[in-house]
C-alpha cells in the first residue's frame, strides 16, 4: 500500500513537472502550424491552430534559406568535433601517462581556459581572423571551435584515462611499443565510451553556437543555422509562425541527436562536470 | 569522410576561380518587401552587365548597424558596397577614411544631373561625395482611414486637436498611439518631431551637433509635451517589448490608432490594410515655428578596403541611374533620389508635397548625431518614457555624457 | 630515456599550439587592450588605468554587475534546490522515469537562440502564455510586461535560463545520488529515522561533492550569462537587464570602445577567476584523495 501511494505521488508530481516543462515547446509547436491570419488577428499562444498548415516550414526552409544553413552547420559541427577529439586525445594522453615538468601547469591552463568568459576572446579572435584571411570562411569558425574546445575535451579525456590501470601502460612500454602505438592501439580503444559521450556533448554545443558564427561569418551563403534563425527573426518579425517553424527546424537536429544518444550525453555531463 | 571533404573543397575552389567578377553588397534591407525589391534590381544589373556577379549578404537591421564598423575597420575588406544612411552617420566613417570618395561614379557627369543640389551636403564630407542616395522618404502620422471614419475623426492640425483625437480613440478602447521601442530609435522619431515643432530646425541642428546642453530649459519643454501623452496613457502599453514592426501590427489590426513612422511602414503592412493606411503631417504645436519635417535618405557607400572597387563603382553608377531609381521607388512606394524620377504613386506624391511645402528638413536623430551620443541619447528617451517624472535627472545625466563625448 | 622525456611534449605540442593561438594569446591581448583607448579603427592610445577608473563611476556597469549578482543568486537559490528535488523524484525508479527524465532534459539540447525566441512568446505581454494564464484564473494583477518592466525583466530572463540550468543541476545530483550508500539508508530506516532525517543526515552529506561542483558551475555560468540576454532583450529597456558580458559587447561592438569593453571583460574575468580557482582546487583535491 505504501509503495502504491508512493508511486501515485511520483506519477502525479512528475507529470505535473513535465507538463509545465513542456509548455514552451507546445507553444512553439502550435505557433509553427498556424496561418498568418490566425497569428495576425488572435495573438494567442495557447490554442492549437484552427487550420493546420505546413506553409511556414516551407517558407523558413526555402525563403529563410535554412537548407543552406543546415549544410554549413553540419560541415562546421562534424569537422570541429572530429578534429577537437583527435587533438585533445593527444594532449590528454600525455597529461595522464607521463610525468613531466610542465604537466600541472598545462593541465591548469586547459581547465581554466574552458571556464573563462568568452568575451575575453572576442576582440582578438575577430581581428586575428581578419588578419589571417580566416574571416568569413567556415574554416575560420571550425579552427576556432576546435581550439576553444580543446581545453574541455582534454580535461574530460584525461579524467577518464587516469582511471585506466597503469599496469597496462607499463607493460606495453616494457614490450618496447612506441608511444604512438600505445596511444592508438591500447589506450584509445579503452576510452571509446568517453569519446562517444564527449562527441555527443560537443556536437550539440557546436551546433548550437551563435556568437562565434555571428562574429566570424558575414556571407549569407556561409551562415549557420542559429544565425539563419536570427536573420529569420529580423526578417519576419511579426510573422511568429514562420519564426516558430524556423526555431523548430533549428532545434530538430540537436534534439534528435540528444534523444538517440541521451545516455552518452548525460554521462558526458556528469563526467565532465562542467560546460564549455 | 576526410577525403570526401577535401574533394568537395577542391571543387569549390575551382568553381570560385571560374566565376565572373564578383561584387559583394552587404545590405540591411531585411524586411521581405525591400529585400525582394533590391534582389530584383540586382537581377537587372546582372543582365545589363553580364561580366559581373553580385552577391547580396542581407543582415537584420540591428545586426547590420553593429557589424558595419567591423567590416570597414578590417585590414582586409570583405564587402565592395554597403547600404547606409546619409548625414552624420556617413561622415563619421568618411572622417576616419574608412569609406572611399565617389568621384568616379559621377565622372563625365555632375551630381546635379542625378540628384537634387539640396542632397549634396548630406552626402558629402569635406566637399567630396561619399554617398550615393537611392531613395528617401518622409515621416508622418500613419492611421487607418476606416478607423478614423468609424469614429468620425478628422486629421488633426494642431496639438489640441491631436490630443482630442487621442482622447476619442482611448474612450473607444483603442490605444491612441502605437510604438515599438525594443530598439530605441522609434522614440527618437518622437523626440525629433517634437523638438522641430517646438524649437525649430536651427536649434535641432545645433543640438544634434552637440552644441546645446541637454538640460537646456528649451529642451525640457519638448519632454513636457511628450509627457502629456505618456501621463494620459496614450502610448501603446508595454511598447518596450515590441520591435517597430510588432508595434505596427496593433495599428494594422485596428487596436491602435496612430503611428508616427517613416513611409517604410507600408513595407510591412498586410495587403488588405495597405490601401487603408494614410498619414497626416505631425500637428503644429507652436504656430510661430515654421514647419519642418524628417526626411531620411538611404543609399550606398564603398568601403576604403573594398576588394573590387572598380566593380563597386559600376554598380553604384547603375544604382544612381534613372532606370534603377525608378524601379526601386516604384516597388516600395518611396521617393527616388534621382531628379528625373517622379513620385511612383498618389501616396508618394502626397508625401513629396508635404516635404516641398515645409521650410526645412532634418535626417533623423541617430543620423544627425554622433553615434555614441545617439546610443545614450536614445536609451535615455526610453528611460524617460518609462519614468517621465525623472526627466530632470535623466537629462542631467545625458548632459554629462554630451560633455564627455564632445570634449574629445 | 632522453627521447622518453620528449614524448609528452610531442603529444601536447599541436593541441597546445592551437589553444595558445585562439585562447591564451587573445586573453593576454584583451588584458593589454584594456589599458588603451581604441575605437578599433584608428590608432590605439595607452591610457593606463583610466578605463577602470571610469568603470567605477559608470552607473550602467554597476547595474550590469548587480544583475550578474541577481543571476548568481537566482541560479544558486533556484537551480540547486529545484534540481535536487527533481533528482530525488526521478531517483525513485518507477517505470517510465526515463521518459520523464528525457523530457525534462530536452531544453539542454537547444540553442540559446531558440530558447530565447520560445520564451519571448511565453512572456509576451498581450497573448503570452503566462499572462493569458493569469487572466484566465482571474488574477489579472499578476499579468505583467515581463520583458519591458525594468524592475522585473532580469528575473524573467533568469527564469528562461533556468529552464536549461535546472536539468543540468539535476543531472549532477542524479550522478551524486548513485554514490549514496544503500546500506546506510537502509540502516537509517531500521533505526527509525524519518524521511526528513534520512535526507538531512544521510543523503545530503553524501551529496556534498556533487553539491560543491553544482554550485561552482552555476556561479561560473551565471557570471558568463550572455546569449539569453542578447537574444531576448539586448540588455534593454535602457540597460535595465544588461549583464557584464552584454555590456561589454555593447561597448566594444556597438559603441566601438574596444579599450573600455576590454576592461569590462577583464573585470568579469577577474571575478570569474576566483571561482575558477575554487573549482580547480576542488577538482585537484578530489583527485589526490582518490
Amino acid at each position: 500500500m505504501k509503495r502504491f501511494s508512493k508511486a501515485f505521488l511520483f506519477y502525479v508530481l512528475s507529470t505535473l513537472i513535465v507538463v509545465i516543462w513542456m509548455i514552451p515547446f507546445i507553444v512553439a509547436f502550435f505557433t509553427s502550424f498556424k496561418t498568418m491570419d490566425e497569428i495576425f488577428m488572435l495573438r494567442n499562444f495557447w490554442s492549437p491552430p484552427r487550420n493546420w498548415t505546413i506553409e511556414n516550414f516551407k517558407i523558413a526552409w526555402t525563403e529563410g534559406r535554412m537548407q543552406r544553413y543546415f549544410l554549413n552547420t553540419f560541415l562546421v559541427t562534424s569537422i570541429s568535433v572530429l578534429a577537437t577529439l583527435f587533438l585533445s586525445s593527444l594532449s590528454a594522453f600525455a597529461l595522464s601517462w607521463y610525468n613531466f615538468k610542465l604537466k600541472t601547469v598545462i593541465l591548469v591552463i586547459f581547465v581554466a581556459g574552458m571556464l573563462i568568459p568568452f568575451q575575453m576572446l572576442l576582440i582578438p579572435v575577430y581581428r586575428f581572423s581578419l588578419a589571417t584571411g580566416l574571416y568569413d570562411s567556415l574554416m575560420g569558425v571550425i579552427l576556432f571551435h576546435v581550439a576553444f574546445q580543446i581545453g574541455f575535451c582534454t580535461f574530460f579525456l584525461r579524467n577518464f584515462m587516469v582511471t585506466i590501470p597503469t599496469s597496462l601502460f607499463e607493460a606495453a612500454k616494457i614490450d618496447g611499443a612506441n608511444p604512438f602505438v600505445i596511444y592508438s592501439k591500447i589506450i584509445m580503444p579503452l576510452v571509446t565510451p568517453a569519446v562517444a559521450a564527449l562527441s555527443i556533448l560537443e556536437f550539440t554545443w557546436i551546433w548550437n553556437d551563435y556568437l562565434w558564427s555571428l562574429i566570424l561569418l558575414q556571407s549569407d551563403s556561409k551562415k549557420t543555422v542559429t544565425i539563419g534563425l536570427t536573420a529569420l527573426q529580423g526578417q519576419w518579425i511579426s510573422s511568429w509562425n514562420v519564426i516558430a517553424a524556423g526555431a523548430l527546424l533549428a532545434a530538430i537536429v540537436p534534439v534528435t541527436v540528444f534523444l538517440i544518444f541521451q545516455r552518452y550525453f548525460i554521462e558526458g555531463l556528469t563526467l565532465g562536470s562542467v560546460k564549455g | 569522410m576526410k577525403k570526401f571533404l577535401v574533394i568537395c573543397f577542391a571543387i569549390l575552389t575551382v568553381f570560385t576561380a571560374l566565376a565572373k567578377e564578383k561584387i559583394v553588397v552587404n545590405s540591411y534591407m531585411s524586411d521581405p518587401a525591400p529585400r525582394k525589391a533590391f534582389a530584383d534590381l540586382v537581377k537587372i544589373f546582372e543582365e545589363k552587365y553580364p561580366d559581373y556577379e553580385v552577391v547580396i549578404n542581407t543582415f537584420a537591421h540591428e545586426d547590420f548597424k553593429t557589424l558595419l564598423r567591423t567590416w570597414l575597420a578590417a585590414p582586409k575588406g570583405t564587402a565592395d558596397v554597403v547600404t547606409w544612411f546619409a548625414g552624420e552617420r556617413m561622415r563619421y566613417f568618411a572622417e576616419m577614411g574608412l569609406i572611399a570618395p565617389l568621384e568616379e561614379v559621377f565622372e563625365g557627369s555632375r551630381w546635379e544631373n542625378y540628384f537634387p543640389t539640396s542632397f549634396k551636403s548630406t552626402c558629402s564630407y569635406n566637399d567630396k561625395i561619399y554617398f550615393v542616395p537611392q531613395s528617401w522618404y518622409w515621416w508622418g502620422v500613419y492611421y487607418r482611414k476606416s478607423v478614423f471614419e468609424k469614429f468620425g475623426i478628422k486629421e488633426p492640425k494642431t496639438w489640441e486637436e491631436f490630443l482630442n483625437v487621442c482622447e476619442t480613440l482611448k474612450k473607444n478602447g483603442i490605444s491612441p498611439i502605437a510604438i515599438g521601442t525594443k530598439f530605441p530609435w522609434t522614440a527618437a522619431g518622437w523626440f525629433d518631431i517634437l523638438n522641430l515643432r517646438i524649437n525649430g530646425l536651427d536649434y535641432h541642428i545645433n543640438l544634434t551637433a552637440g552644441k546645446v546642453p541637454y538640460n537646456d530649459p528649451k529642451l525640457l519643454k519638448v519632454f513636457e509635451y511628450w509627457r502629456q501623452l505618456i501621463d494620459k496613457g496614450y502610448l501603446l502599453a508595454n511598447h518596450t517589448s515590441y520591435e517597430w514592426q510588432e508595434g505596427a501590427t496593433f495599428l494594422f489590426r485596428g487596436q491602435a490608432g496612430m503611428y508616427y513612422m517613416g513611409q517604410f511602414i507600408k513595407d510591412v503592412a498586410p495587403a488588405e490594410v495597405k490601401d487603408d493606411l494614410d498619414f497626416f503631417r505631425f500637428p503644429v504645436i507652436d504656430p510661430s515655428i515654421p514647419l519642418y519635417e524628417e526626411t531620411p535618405i538611404d543609399g550606398f557607400m564603398i568601403p576604403s578596403n573594398a576588394p573590387n572597387k572598380k566593380g563597386a563603382v559600376v554598380f553604384l553608377k547603375f544604382i544612381a541611374s534613372k532606370e534603377a531609381q525608378e524601379k526601386f521607388a516604384k516597388d516600395l512606394g518611396r521617393l527616388a533620389a534621382n531628379v528625373e524620377v517622379t513620385p511612383p504613386d498618389e501616396h508618394a506624391k502626397k508625401g513629396l508635397e508635404m516635404v516641398l511645402a515645409s521650410s526645412g528638413v532634418a535626417q533623423f536623430y541617430d543620423r544627425d548625431t554622433n553615434p555614441e551620443m545617439a546610443e545614450v541619447g536614445m536609451n535615455a528617451f526610453i528611460e524617460f518614457m518609462q519614468n517621465p517624472s525623472k526627466v530632470t535627472s535623466i537629462l542631467d545625466k545625458l548632459e554629462q555624457e554630451r560633455k564627455r563625448i564632445y570634449s574629445k | 630515456m632522453k627521447r622518453d622525456r620528449l614524448t609528452p611534449y610531442l603529444f601536447v605540442a599541436a593541441p597546445l599550439c592551437m589553444y595558445s593561438i585562439w585562447v591564451i594569446f587573445p586573453i593576454l591581448q584583451t588584458i593589454a587592450v584594456s589599458f588603451t583607448k581604441w575605437d578599433g579603427m584608428t590608432k590605439m592610445k595607452f591610457v593606463g588605468l583610466e578605463n577602470f577608473k571610469r568603470l567605477v563611476s559608470d552607473n550602467y556597469f554597476g547595474l550590469s554587475l548587480l544583475n550578474n549578482i541577481k543571476w548568481m543568486v537566482g541560479f544558486v537559490v533556484l537551480s540547486i534546490p529545484v534540481g535536487l528535488i527533481f533528482a530525488m523524484l526521478m531517483d525513485q525508479k518507477f517505470p517510465g522515469h526515463k521518459v520523464y527524465k528525457s523530457l525534462i532534459y530536452l531544453p539542454m539540447a537547444l540553442s540559446f537562440v531558440v530558447i530565447g525566441q520560445i520564451w519571448s512568446w511565453v512572456l509576451e505581454p498581450t497573448g503570452g502564455v503566462i499572462n493569458t494564464f493569469f487572466r484566465f484564473i482571474g488574477l489579472e494583477q499578476f499579468a505583467k510586461p515581463w520583458l519591458s518592466d525594468p524592475k522585473i525583466v532580469t528575473y524573467s530572463l533568469i527564469m528562461a535560463a533556468l529552464w536549461r540550468q535546472i536539468p543540468y543541476a539535476m543531472i549532477l545530483f542524479l550522478a551524486g545520488l548513485k554514490n549514496v550508500s544503500k546500506e546506510l539508508v537502509e540502516a537509517a530506516i531500521v533505526d527509525g529515522a524519518t524521511p526528513a532525517q534520512r535526507f538531512w543526515y544521510v543523503i545530503l552529506p553524501a551529496l556534498k561533492p556533487a553539491m560543491v561542483i553544482a554550485i561552482t558551475v552555476n556561479i561560473i555560468d551565471s557570471l558568463r550569462a550572455f546569449d539569453i540576454v542578447f537574444v531576448m532583450t539586448r540588455g534593454g529597456p535602457y540597460y535595465s537587464s544588461s549583464v557584464m558580458a552584454n555590456y561589454m559587447y555593447v561597448q566594444a561592438f556597438h559603441n566601438y570602445r574596444m579599450g573600455y569593453g576590454a576592461s569590462i571583460a577583464v573585470v568579469q574575468f577577474g571575478i570569474t577567476l576566483g571561482f575558477i580557482i575554487m573549482y580547480l582546487l576542488n577538482v585537484l583535491k578530489r583527485e589526490e584523495r582518490e
